[in-house]
């Protein structure tokens, strides 16, 4: 049986961490064999979702429970969730509270939290409220946004002539897509954006290769996001990556539409 | 009291994420004032029109709510993430391409995850099948339906679908061997 202990140094003298999610190390102790080693967590200097990522870590690593300081609700209810006893309100050092935890001290201790479900358990409450809070959450951060892209539509259709548009989009199927792609990469956000505008422009005459290839490329292509990328998963990755997209995209819209025409005549 | 609030971290957070969401759409309706000044019958077709595209997205609007929080209630990251890194061959081309449709999100709170992984020693293709994937989104089919027909979406889906795979072992064969230069070192001590 493994168990993880939060903690800011990687030694078994350190005391442990107050803070699950933002703490140095997850330090993850073998109670059979004895063997310990101290995994950097990845949340550790992360601004947002840094509970996430430590919770993520305790998973990969298959431990059964978690001694630690403090733990967010989120993280404890997606630790019992996924199996993993939450223990928190610990002080000491590591060796300490992992004896402690091996004689059972902490079923009869009063000051401890003990938490601890079956996997795949029922939905309760908690997990309702914080199921229900990150929809809103989501919804919230969507809603502006989407908001501004349909005034937006609405001043582009009363102001910008059709023969503009045409004059953009030729009606060259090639053409069409090349330009769509092209502006799809550009621009980034939440898809649903991409659908408002495609549908937009379709009713303005723009070919539906071209559309296709503008919301294949938004969701898949990320000029904006690049760095991003780059920074967490290499350079050759992330520049390698985003050209196959792109060049795919071109590929996705012909074939799409070109089988939807067949189908609908 | 106030003076606490001013300087709460948290406070301040919220309020520069409420002005980076909320920046685009003032902007928005400040060239609908500007505009009104100059051409004011224009404008109110312009609102006519915004109010037409509300009204189509509404139904499907609030669909896309419900699918959310069942997708938030029935699914962790933890348990996506943990399934990402396992199994090779179709096993693991199918579970990647599964973790990328059902993943929601954006797309920079999965980077560190994946960064994860990637020390981990999950195969780079799978990290190409997962992002291509993303660009599939259950919740907000009903919106895409509504506009384009469901033969569109269900065609656009299997191509999309099939080109991440295929995205995923081109990237897998020209990224592969190339990352040591990046800096991706497993950083365990044992203690």
């Amino acid at each position: 049986m493994k168990i993880a202990v939060s903690s800011d140094s990687a030694n078994l003298e350190a005391k442990v961490a107050h803070k699950f999610g933002n703490s140095k190390y997850l330090v993850i102790v073998d109670l059979e064999s004895g063997d310990s080693e101290a995994v950097p967590n990845p949340g550790a200097s992360a601004q947002r979702g840094a509970g996430m990522q430590a919770v993520v870590l305790a998973v990969s690593k298959d431990v059964e429970a978690v001694l630690t300081g403090y733990c967010s609700p989120a993280a404890r209810s997606h630790l019992t969730v996924n199996g993993i006893e939450v223990i928190s309100d610990l002080s000491g050092t590591i060796g300490e509270v992992v004896g402690r935890y091996k004689k059972g001290d902490f079923r009869k201790y009063k000051g401890v939290e003990l938490e601890h479900r079956p996997r795949w358990s029922k939905i309760d409450k908690a997990i309702l409220s914080y199921a229900i809070r990150s929809s809103a959450k989501q919804f919230a951060n969507l809603l502006p946004i989407l908001v501004g892209v349909v005034l937006l539509m609405g001043l582009f259709n009363a102001f910008v002539p059709r023969h503009i548009l045409v004059s953009i989009f030729s009606g060259n199927p090639a053409l069409d897509i090349l330009w769509g792609a092209c502006s799809g990469s550009i621009i980034a956000g939440n898809p649903i954006n991409s659908y408002v505008i495609g549908r937009e422009l379709l009713t303005s005459g723009v070919s539906l290769f071209a559309v296709t290839a503008f919301m294949v490329a938004w969701v898949t292509v990320g000029l904006v996001q690049l760095p991003a990328e780059i920074a967490a998963l290499g350079k050759r990755f992330a520049l390698v990556r985003n050209a196959v997209s792109f060049v795919l995209s071109l590929g996705v819209a012909t074939l799409t539409v070109l089988v939807f025409n067949f189908f609908m005549g | 009291m106030s003076l606490l609030r001013k300087n709460n971290p948290q406070t301040l957070t919220w309020q520069r994420r409420a002005m980076r969401v909320l920046t685009f759409p003032i902007s928005v309706l400040a060239i609908y004032g500007i505009l009104y000044v100059i051409k004011p019958d224009k404008v109110s077709i312009a609102l006519k029109g915004a109010g037409n595209i509300f009204i189509t997205i509404m139904v499907p609007l609030s669909l896309v709510f419900v699918l959310m929080l069942a997708l938030n209630l029935f699914l962790k990251p933890a348990q996506i993430v943990k399934f990402l890194g396992r199994g090779a061959g179709i096993k693991g081309v199918i579970l990647s391409a599964t973790a990328g449709i059902i993943s929601s999100g954006p797309i920079y709170a999965w980077y560190p995850l994946l960064k994860d992984l990637r020390e981990k020693g999950a195969g780079v293709s799978f990290m190409a099948i997962f992002l291509g994937n993303r660009a599939i989104k259950p919740p907000l089919l009903p919106i895409m339906i509504s506009y384009f027909g469901w033969v569109y979406v269900l065609i656009l889906t299997i191509f999309t679908i099939l080109a991440s795979i295929f995205a995923g072992y081109a990237v897998g064969a020209l990224a592969k061997e190339s990352n040591s230069g990046d800096g991706y070192k497993v950083q365990q001590k044992d203690i």
